[in-house]
């Protein structure tokens, strides 16, 4: 269970260019579930995201994940959580050019001192099971969008994370590769994973994987919580 | 005043950390009278965002305050050719009145800024800020500590004139006077022997038996602070005359000088970071059940208890081996 507690997220505070993202919103997201947060662009979806996935902090307000209190905690902390709990996956992809597939998929491992051999094999079998195994060794330049869109989500998973958070994951994707996406996503549930999509893709928020749409609009929860 | 660079840094340092250390108390007084780890109000979460930053500063400042003992102590005796009569560190703490004072004040507050950084880290190990309020009430208490340093240390610095003649260690800390260094200074050196020793090996063998059996911290801490002025009563009364081999000369700076291998240094750093280590055991002991501490101080106690015997043992140590080499047969009074 995440449970959102009048959030409150204000960037450039007492500033002329001060910007109020988020107003006061409270809600309870289940676990295991996927739930997908639907509304125009800079309608504060991006930033629900990053607050739950202690990417940043609230201006005020409080975010309980697993009945554990995550907007208090120190830096290092946090870290920890993202490290363990979350995988990100990013609308812009954010592969590291230079180094090849697999590489960018286990880079979340590394901080966590595991053996890579151990991390690796994960990684292939990751690769393996999104169909990409042939491209492991392969630049993320020289990859399709479906490709490194595949890359981003082992990547995503390489910590086994409990929580998957993905910001518009099929802005980039044609309907084919977006109907692939969400079919993968319905594997992340059937796995017992809980699912966080930001999106406004109809492929997305009306897939039958689909459990709740949250509409968000002006930095406000439409029609409850 | 001399323009000297380490009295300069000592002056701009002092009055850094001073003003520093305001500005974290007037922002502990913030926490002491709003801190609500449940509410999740604005203030809150300004208070928490800037309590990191503001521990981390305080503890590199606390870090530069315990080096700054050394530094004024290894300044004053450089100072002491300055000085007509001055030998030594003694002499120049004597050109005017805040040399002393300004000494054992910086002495208090290296073994209270050790305290608070010891009680910082363990609060920035566990993840729901438990001993926030304690740390920061503790900072405010030490506020007019520092202040009252860096104001007693600036005094002394600003009323140093080169033309005043100045009394050397070897009267200072003769048996004929009847100052309190003196009456120290004659105390006899076979009891003084005895005192020490007992507390040393008591000290550490209840810190042996804390380290293994977790039992016993504040009457180890209560005897890390006995062996602290135990032992500094024994420079004066003994250890002095086996460095110096002259059973008339007390004097517990000269030690710190090249001509004795700067022997003061290593001996004065491992009993005051000894007795800070022993004292931090007994200022955790009271919160070792609190919930999210309770594995974090346990094993950061048998840290510190070892590092205490790790230190006493040395300071021992040192003593030993002279009294053992040295060229003066002490038969005792």
């Amino acid at each position: 269970m995440i449970e959102l507690q009048n959030i409150r997220k204000v960037f450039n505070q007492n500033k002329p260019n001060e910007f109020v993202a988020i107003h006061g919103i409270s809600l309870s997201i289940d676990s295991d579930r996927v739930t997908v947060f639907k509304g125009p662009s800079g309608s504060g979806k991006t930033t629900v995201l990053s607050l739950i996935g202690c990417m940043s902090r609230p201006t005020s307000g409080r975010i309980r994940l697993s009945e554990r209190e995550i907007t208090s905690l120190p830096e290092r902390f946090l870290t920890e959580i993202r490290r363990q709990t979350f995988g990100f996956i990013f609308q812009q992809f954010n592969l590291v050019k230079g180094i090849t597939a697999l590489e960018n998929a286990m880079l979340p491992a590394y901080p966590l001192g595991e053996a890579h051999t151990s991390f690796r094999k994960r990684a292939m079998g990751l690769f393996d099971l999104f169909g990409i195994s042939q491209k492991a060794e392969s630049k993320v330049e020289w990859l399709s969008g479906g490709e490194a869109q595949r890359v981003t989500i082992a990547r995503a998973l390489i910590n086994n994370p409990s929580i998957i958070i993905a910001d518009e994951p099929t802005a980039h994707l044609d309907t084919k590769l977006s109907k692939e996406f969400m079919e993968i996503v319905g594997r992340f549930k059937d796995d017992g994973k809980t699912v966080l999509i930001a999106s406004h893709d109809p492929i997305v928020y009306e897939c039958g994987v689909v459990d709740r749409v949250i509409h968000i609009r002006d930095g406000k929860v439409e029609g409850g919580t | 005043m001399i323009f000297h660079p380490a009295i300069i840094a000592l002056y701009v340092s002092s009055v850094l950390i001073s003003f520093m250390v305001l500005y974290g108390a007037s922002f502990g007084i913030q926490i002491l009278r709003k801190w609500d780890i449940k509410s999740g109000n604005e203030l809150q979460l300004i208070l928490e965002r800037k309590t990191y930053l503001i521990s981390t500063l305080l503890a590199y400042l606390f870090g530069f305050q315990l080096l700054s003992l050394f530094l004024y102590i290894f300044t004053v005796d450089q100072l002491s050719t300055f000085f007509v009569g001055a030998m030594c560190a003694a002499g120049s703490l004597y050109v005017n009145d805040f040399g002393y004072p300004a000494l054992v004040l910086k002495m208090i507050n290296f073994l209270l800024a050790g305290l608070w950084l010891i009680l910082n880290y363990a609060d920035n190990q566990a993840y729901d800020y438990p001993l926030i309020k304690k740390k920061y009430l503790f900072l405010v208490i030490l506020t007019p500590l520092i202040f009252a340093e860096m104001v007693l240390q600036a005094n002394y610095f600003l009323r140093l004139k080169p033309d005043i003649i100045t009394s050397c260690c070897g009267t200072l800390f003769s048996a004929e006077g009847s100052s309190l260094s003196s009456v120290i200074t004659v105390l006899p050196s076979i009891p003084m022997k005895i005192v020490f020793y007992l507390s040393m090996i008591l000290t550490i063998a209840l810190g042996v038996y804390y380290y293994l059996k977790g039992k016993g911290g504040y009457l180890f801490s209560s005897l890390s602070v006995i062996t602290f002025l135990a032992s500094i009563l024994s420079i004066f009364s003994f250890v002095s005359v086996y460095y110096y081999e002259l059973p008339t000369h007390h004097c517990p700076f000269c030690i710190l000088q090249g001509e004795y291998g700067y022997i003061g240094y290593p001996l004065y750093l491992t009993l005051l970071g000894g007795t800070i280590s022993g004292m931090g055991v007994g200022v955790l002991m009271p919160f070792k059940n609190i919930k999210s501490l309770s594995e974090i101080v346990p094993s950061l106690q048998r840290k510190l208890a070892i590092l205490t015997l790790i230190l006493f043992t040395l300071f021992t140590a040192m003593i030993t081996s002279r009294m053992v080499f040295s060229g003066l047969i002490l038969e005792g009074y």
